[in-house]
């Protein structure tokens, strides 16, 4: 292939000044491209989840999704290796939209002053923490999220309270020829699924939650889980 | 002999020496072993599906590396007698979240509960699952010696050295049927290869693919296996 620069680049008595100048520009490239791979790295959440497959609840359960929770990112320099930052929070709305479309006959996202439905879920994100190759010395990127989830009545009178810690990990081989970013994406990703799965298992088994659904119409007074 | 016809003379060295290396399928040699225990009959009938999948308990050392997983069901899915195979990723998804590291079924056992959930059951009835194929193993560097160096001046650059190393890969298939909720078998396929990178001016590496061989072997025991041949 010709460009009209293309001569540029060949040694000749009539453009040494040329020739200089390019050796000069292809070792600042190098430098450049060296410098890229220290700078910091950041991921996101894809916001694409599978629907559950599961027996649906015949219930109408909101969510409301604070500020917090959908801005939620962490921005980390590990004393080990390069600055990171993992946004979930973007993939939060898709995530609890998902997973309670698919564990109840209706859902929907709610505001403060929820009517219609038979309870809120409000969750937030407590901590995210990760790990890399380079803290641990193994092949793994990890991450773990650590959720409080909180259901409500209509009334705003709490049902049940928990704690739900996912965890999500990645092998680096599988991406070694890619860099960091698509391994801790994976980790990342992994754990988000891993949040929806932990829900689905745990929440007929929550006493408070179990009591609820036997009567969801039972009016407040049994003490939160 | 003029410079400029020099020059030539050492860009047409180096051109066919980059063509050689590129040209050349150089590899080394791999030793490859595979076994089968059966436990029980096997068949496939039209419209049944296998899928293959990773074994990814948690916390893990070794899991089995995506690209092996995906190797194997193409191989499956692929060439004479191909067999249904759904690929891994559509298949978690189809099914979420019942193969999911936190609820995967642990052994042949845990499937017949599974299939309690009717949701579930009428999902793998619907793709028509016959048989899951757990892959356990993975491929490690178990030796490497010599040295190899690179130097780059305003000249130009080079390397010089020699590079040794050793590669096994040790990867086991448990086979359920989805039908009876029984094991109906189990293969392993071993490799091991040593790749070698000699390197004067230009490094020339003559690779084991250790890797590509287990899946082959494995890929095609299983293919024979499923289709109740042995």
């Amino acid at each position: 292939m010709s460009s009209p620069t293309g001569s540029r680049w060949h040694r000749n008595s009539a453009t040494p000044t040329l020739y200089r100048h390019g050796r000069r520009f292809g070792l600042a490239i190098m430098v450049l491209a060296g410098l890229a791979g220290c700078g910091a790295t950041r991921v996101s959440v894809p916001a694409t989840f599978p629907a559950p497959l599961v027996d649906k609840l015949p219930l109408h359960v909101g969510v409301r999704l604070d500020e917090a929770l959908t801005s939620y990112k962490l921005h980390d320099k590990p004393e080990q290796g390069t600055e990171i930052e993992i946004e979930v929070g973007a993939a939060q709305t898709a995530l609890f939209s998902t997973l309670l479309n698919g564990m109840f006959t209706q859902s929907s996202v709610v505001t403060e002053a929820a009517t219609g439905v038979d309870a809120v879920l409000v969750p937030s994100i407590q901590e995210l923490q990760f790990s890399t190759p380079e803290i641990t010395k193994t092949d793994y990127f990890e991450v773990w999220i650590r959720y409080r989830m909180q259901l409500y009545r209509p009334d705003n009178t709490l049902i049940a309270e928990w704690p739900l810690t996912a965890y999500g990990q990645a092998n680096a081989r599988n991406y070694s020829m890619q860099g960091d970013q698509p391994a801790l994406q994976a980790a990342a990703l992994a754990a988000c699924r891993d949040a929806m799965t932990f829900f689905i298992v745990q929440f007929r088994t929550i006493p408070a939650v179990e009591a609820w659904l036997r009567d969801p119409t039972a009016a407040a007074g049994a003490p939160p889980a | 002999m003029s410079r400029g016809r020099c020059n030539r003379l050492v860009r047409a060295a180096w051109t066919a020496l980059i063509g050689a290396c590129l040209l050349l399928p150089l590899a080394g040699c791999v030793t490859n072993t595979v076994q089968q225990v059966r436990e029980a009959n096997t068949s496939l009938a039209s419209g049944d599906s296998v899928v293959v999948l990773g074994r990814r308990t948690r916390p893990s050392a070794s899991e089995t590396e995506l690209d092996f997983i995906s190797c194997v069901a193409k191989n499956l899915g692929g060439g004479a007698d191909a067999i249904r195979t759904i690929p891994e990723p559509e298949f978690l998804d189809a099914l979420f979240p019942w193969f999911e590291p936190r609820t995967a079924p642990a052994n042949s056992d845990d499937v017949p509960g599974l299939m309690q959930q009717p949701a579930l059951a009428a999902r793998l009835s619907e793709i028509g699952l016959r048989y899951l194929v757990w892959v356990d193993g993975s491929t490690q560097r178990t030796e490497q010696t010599g040295s190899l160096t690179c130097s780059v001046t305003g000249a130009g650059g080079g390397c010089f050295g020699f590079l040794t190393w050793e590669n096994d890969s040790s990867y086991e298939a448990t086979v359920w049927d989805v039908r009876t909720g029984r094991s109906v078998g189990k293969i392993s396929s071993d490799a091991v290869g040593t790749s070698y990178m000699p390197a004067v001016v230009l490094p020339v590496p003559i690779i084991a693919p250790v890797r590509s061989s287990a899946c082959d072997t494995l890929g095609d025991q299983l293919k024979v296996f499923l289709q109740g041949e042995t």
